[in-house]
């Protein structure tokens, strides 16, 4: 619990105290449970479903630490960041006959470029984050869908193993996202930039009358979600080996749960990346622990859909609104 | 002229000016050919209109308390899903189950958020997972085939060639609502809680009550939406969330309802949600390839998203004053 100088004053609830020992509390015991009911599970701690779950975080965490961003920044969430994922990963398979590093720099740009003219829109119009990314959503669908025919992306060109495989027993999937987390808070903690996301989202009023550059840190925030997603569309694309628009569907919802689970708040302006890495953990082991016990991945996505509601409500008591 | 200019630019005319504009637009495109004028692109039209139809109602009535309600996405398919379970005995109870269900979950959704002091998107947000999920189980992520075909094929049959019994249905709604928004006092009160939910407060208005009875009625429109959808197509299935959503705030807003609040009608909606399917049945009647109204749609989102932001008029003057200050310095300079 890593609370800034920044935002304390903001958030300082009349009751302060008391409501986080009872907000430390229900983590407390709500880990303590998920640990009980995971290490109880058979099988849970065998290489093979650790490996499951190392996969199984790689892709939605790499957007989920995009997601953090645009949430921390006051902008709730991206509905297009699981089309960013899909359409980076088209570009990155079609354009592998230059090479691996420069299909890999075509793809993050296109992911970069995206974002940021959202980013802008949002940040320095002060455009309806949900509905700019609803648009942007549907450009991208109709875009693609031109471009490709409607038919799956095959790589044009080899060498998809830098992106595969494992490291001294660790999924490469796993230590790229590892490293975008690292530097996903490096930023946000200690650099200029970041500490300025945090305060727009805190207090955007506050933020401009002290003079701050509003507009550019909510871009870069946006472009931070779509270079990580654009990565994440980099490992999937890899990991199958083609590709088509329907290949992050459904990950910008993934990555909200796990962005609001970790307890980044909604209203923006508190949270952090490592708070996300909890939360896309908490969700994975719930989802192996489920799997493992034989429940369909119907009631998956149920629990899922209730714990993020049960966070959401539990925003109130911590926030003391 | 300009007077005219004014007058079909107005909020309440914009709508309108927008659709006739948009079937200007297809008919020259069309250049006589006959593909697009006809009364097969008036129907396909209408069915278009009761599917998205109700679902941008439901999303429109949101945003006109200054609200964003997200788990229509989810109420569709759930709704669908329960009226094709229950409903094959007897049509209206599925009816019934489904819509109750809709509004039951809007109602739930709105004391959350009114009780708790929570913003909508969030709530929704988590509403819109569990619906998905609560649909994922009922279905079991298979389609659910409606085995009372005699239903799907009423609802699809013409009347006049003009309207299916599902968009007559979806245009009745459409009229009610209307109706109560503009001579009775819920209408206004919803206005007024859109408007300034504070002063609305103050002046003695339960506002938590207008925004749970929005929210109920969000819900069941969606519900009645999704209802339709899977009787007419005989099957229920859960709906990839981006193909309803999109058109739905894109509808809405063209319609004339400003995220800020306060602003729009249901009629305004029914226009916005007319255009969109104008554009995309008369697009696809004049051979344009089927995805292009998918760009079309994201355009004219994005367009209007920009216009509507509360910063742009103040950055456009920023920046003109800055243009101007530096050509001075540029003429000064020169001399």
């Amino acid at each position: 619990m890593t609370r800034s100088a920044l935002n304390v004053g903001a958030r300082l609830s009349p009751l302060g105290g008391h409501r986080r020992h009872l907000v430390l509390i229900v983590r407390l015991v709500a880990g303590a449970a998920i640990a009980a009911f995971a290490l109880s599970t058979p099988g849970f701690t065998s290489p093979l479903s650790i490996n499951a779950l190392l996969n199984a975080i790689s892709f939605i965490g790499c957007v989920a630490v995009g997601m953090t961003f645009i949430t921390i920044t006051g902008n709730i969430m991206s509905l297009c960041l699981g089309a960013t994922v899909s359409a980076s990963a088209l570009i990155f398979l079609a354009s592998l006959s230059v090479g691996v590093p420069g299909a890999f720099t075509l793809a993050i740009l296109f992911g970069v470029a995206v974002s940021a003219a959202q980013g802008m829109v949002v940040g320095y119009f002060r455009a309806h984050p949900i509905l700019v990314s609803i648009a942007a959503l549907s450009l991208l669908m109709g875009g693609a869908a031109l471009a490709t025919g409607g038919q799956r992306i095959y790589p044009a060109g080899t060498g998809l193993q830098v992106f595969k495989g494992r490291v001294i027993g660790i999924p490469v999937e796993a230590l790229y996202f590892f490293a975008t987390v690292v530097i996903g808070q490096f930023i946000l903690s200690w650099t200029r930039i970041g500490r300025v996301m945090v305060m727009v989202g805190s207090n955007p009023r506050a933020a401009i009358a002290a003079g701050l550059r509003t507009g550019s840190a909510v871009t870069i925030a946006y472009v931070i979600a779509g270079a990580c997603s654009a990565l994440a569309g980099v490992l999937l694309a890899s990991r199958y080996s083609s590709g088509d628009m329907e290949l992050g569907a459904g990950y910008d919802y993934s990555a909200i749960a796990a962005v609001l689970v970790g307890g980044t708040s909604i209203q923006g302006g508190a949270g952090s990346v490592v708070r996300t890495l909890v939360g896309v953990l908490v969700i994975a082991i719930i989802e192996v622990v489920l799997l493992l016990r034989g429940f369909s991945q119907q009631l998956q996505y149920l629990i899922t859909g209730v714990i993020v509601l049960a966070v959401i409500m539990l925003h109130t008591i911590r926030y003391g609104r | 002229m300009r007077r005219a200019a004014k007058l079909l630019l107005a909020p309440t005319a914009r709508p309108f000016t927008i659709m006739a504009g948009a079937i200007l637009v297809l008919a020259l495109m069309d250049r006589g050919t006959g593909y697009f004028l006809t009364l097969g692109t008036v129907f396909s039209v209408m069915q278009l209109f009761g599917t998205l139809g109700l679902v941008a109602l439901g999303l429109g009535l949101s945003m006109l308390v200054r609200e964003f309600d997200l788990s229509v996405a989810g109420i569709v398919g759930l709704a669908g899903c329960i009226a094709v379970m229950t409903g094959a005995a007897s049509p209206w109870l599925g009816v019934l189950l489904g819509v109750g269900a809709g509004a039951a979950s809007g109602v739930l959704q709105g004391l959350i958020m009114t009780r708790l002091q929570l913003s909508s998107v969030g709530v929704t947000l988590g509403g819109l997972l569990t619906l998905q999920g609560i649909t994922y189980v009922l279905s079991e992520n298979k389609t659910i085939g409606y085995p009372n075909v005699a239903v799907a094929l009423e609802l699809n049959a013409p009347i006049a060639g003009l309207v299916s019994v599902r968009s007559a249905c979806a245009l009745a709604v459409f009229a009610f609502a209307a109706l109560v928004m503009r001579y009775t006092h819920i209408g206004r009160d919803v206005i007024a809680t859109g408007s300034d939910r504070r002063a609305s407060r103050i002046a003695g208005l339960n506002t938590d009550r207008v925004i749970i009875g929005v929210f109920a009625a969000s819900g069941a429109c969606a519900a009645l939406a999704g209802v339709l959808l899977s009787y007419g197509l005989g099957a229920a299935s859960p709906v990839a969330l981006a193909d309803v959503l999109a058109p739905a705030a894109a509808a809405a807003i063209v319609g004339g309802v400003s995220v800020a609040g306060g602003r729009g009608s249901p009629t305004g909606i029914a226009a916005g949600v007319l255009t969109l399917c104008i554009l995309r049945s008369g697009l696809s009647a004049i051979g344009v390839e089927p995805h292009v109204h998918d760009l079309v749609t994201g355009g004219i989102l994005a367009v209007i998203a920009i216009l509507d932001a509360p910063d742009l008029g103040r950055r456009i003057i920023a920046w003109r004053l800055d243009v101007a200050e530096r050509w001075q310095q540029a003429v000064a300079r020169t001399r």
